[in-house]
Order: C-alpha cells, then structure tokens, then sequence
C-alpha cells in the first residue's frame, strides 16, 4: 500500500509550520472584513496580497487536509472501501486547490 | 469495511474503547477540527468561486453566509481552526521531545480547550463588531 509515511511525517509538519502564520492571518482578516458586500469582498480578494496569501493559505491547506484525511481513511478503512476514499481524498483536495487558484486567476486585477 | 475485505493490516482501535482523560479528548478533538476544516475549506473555496462568478452566484451564497445555520457554522469554523492550530503547536513541542510528560501533557490539553474558546470569541466579537451588529 503507501510507502510514503516518512514523506507523509514531514510534508504534514512542514505544511503545519506554513500554515500557523497563514491561518492567523486569515482570522485576523475576518475579523477585520466581516459583513462586506460583494464589491467589498471583489476588491479585496483582487488585492496582489490577498491573492498571494489566501491561495497560499488554500493550496498548502488542502494538501495539510489531504494528508490528515489519509491518515484517517488508514485507520478505519481496508480494501476497495480504502482505495475508493482515497482517491476521492485526492480529488477533493485537488478540486479545492482548482477552484480556489481559477477564482482568484478571474479576480486579478 | 473491515468485513467485506481481509484485513493486510490492523485497523486502529475505535474511538469507544478508551477511558476518558483531557489528552485523550484533545487527540479526538484535534482530529475533529481537521475533519470540520476539510469541508470548510471546500465551502472556503465555494465562496471565492461564487465571488468570481459574479454578483448573480453571490447573492445566492451571501444571504446563506449570514443566515443562523451559517454563522454557526463561520463560528464553528473560527472555532475549529483555532484548536486546530493551537493542537498543532502542542504536537510540534511534543516532536521536539518535550511537554510529553503526563502532568504537562494534561496542563496543555485544557489550555488548548480554553485558549481557543476565548480566542474564538474574542475574534467573533470582532467579526460582530466590524460588521456593525453593535
């Protein structure tokens, strides 16, 4: 089966280390922007710093969440049942990176 | 699952089989908020689509957005990624080697509950505030 538990260790921490000053900084900017509307909203994710760090934030997130699903589709599932989730696994966090990078691709000023 | 295909490998222990402590709970939780995460960020995605989309997608997803069941589940979110990120510096200072001694380990695991329940609410009120609720 995986033959990437080492890799898997360090890519989980690693992304988990980018991630904390990302993730603080998205709270922060909910709370700062919170109950704009949508030309509020437009603009400020057409913002070359937004942009950068919220597809940042999505695309280390998804392969952090990708990984922490795989570690729990490990513990509870064997077989085709295993296989199956595993691929959607892939194909959720490869969906979310996909949206995520087009949309502020079509947002940029 | 484990039923309708040999097992190669063991499957772990489920959740109902250990007798409750914090660090326990925390362990659970951290694993929760991953799981809760994991689909926020696919709504996270959803609504910078809908943004892109235009104002037509947006006024479908906004009202949601600040619906009961949706600032719930924001709060839930905000929640979520604090424990989570206050969890993950827990499990970074235990790969270090240290904080792994029961007493400490018990110590962090409440703070970790408390410290993201306060910070959770302190930035909703926050989050309240700027959008004018009081």
């Amino acid at each position: 089966m995986s033959k990437k538990g080492t890799s898997n260790f360090i890519m989980q921490r690693a992304s988990a280390v980018l991630l904390l000053p990302l993730g603080v900084w998205f709270l922060w900017s909910l709370a700062a922007h919170a109950g704009g509307d949508y030309f509020t909203a437009r603009a400020w994710l057409s913002e070359l710093k937004n942009t950068v760090l919220l597809g940042a934030l999505v695309t280390i997130g998804a392969l952090h969440m990708r990984i922490g699903m795989s570690e729990v589709i490990h513990d509870y599932f064997t077989g085709t049942m295993h296989g199956l989730l595993s691929w959607l696994n892939w194909l959720v966090a490869l969906g979310v990176i996909g949206v995520a990078l087009w949309s502020l691709y079509a947002l940029a000023a | 699952m484990a039923k309708s295909a040999p097992a190669s490998r063991p499957l772990s222990p489920h959740l109902q089989i250990w007798r409750f402590t914090v660090t326990m709970a925390a362990s659970i939780t951290h694993r929760g908020t991953g799981i809760a995460l994991y689909t926020g960020t696919v709504l996270l995605a959803l609504w910078m689509w809908s943004i892109a989309m235009g104002e037509g997608v947006f006024a479908v997803i906004g009202p949601l957005m600040v619906s009961p069941i949706g600032l719930i589940i924001i709060f839930g979110y905000i929640w979520a990624l604090s424990f989570h990120m206050l969890g993950g510096l827990r499990y970074l200072y235990f790969d270090s080697g240290r904080g792994l001694a029961p007493k400490t380990a018990t110590k962090t695991a409440w703070a970790i509950y408390i410290a993201s329940f306060l910070l959770a609410l302190i930035i909703s009120y926050a989050a309240m505030k700027t959008r004018g609720a009081f």
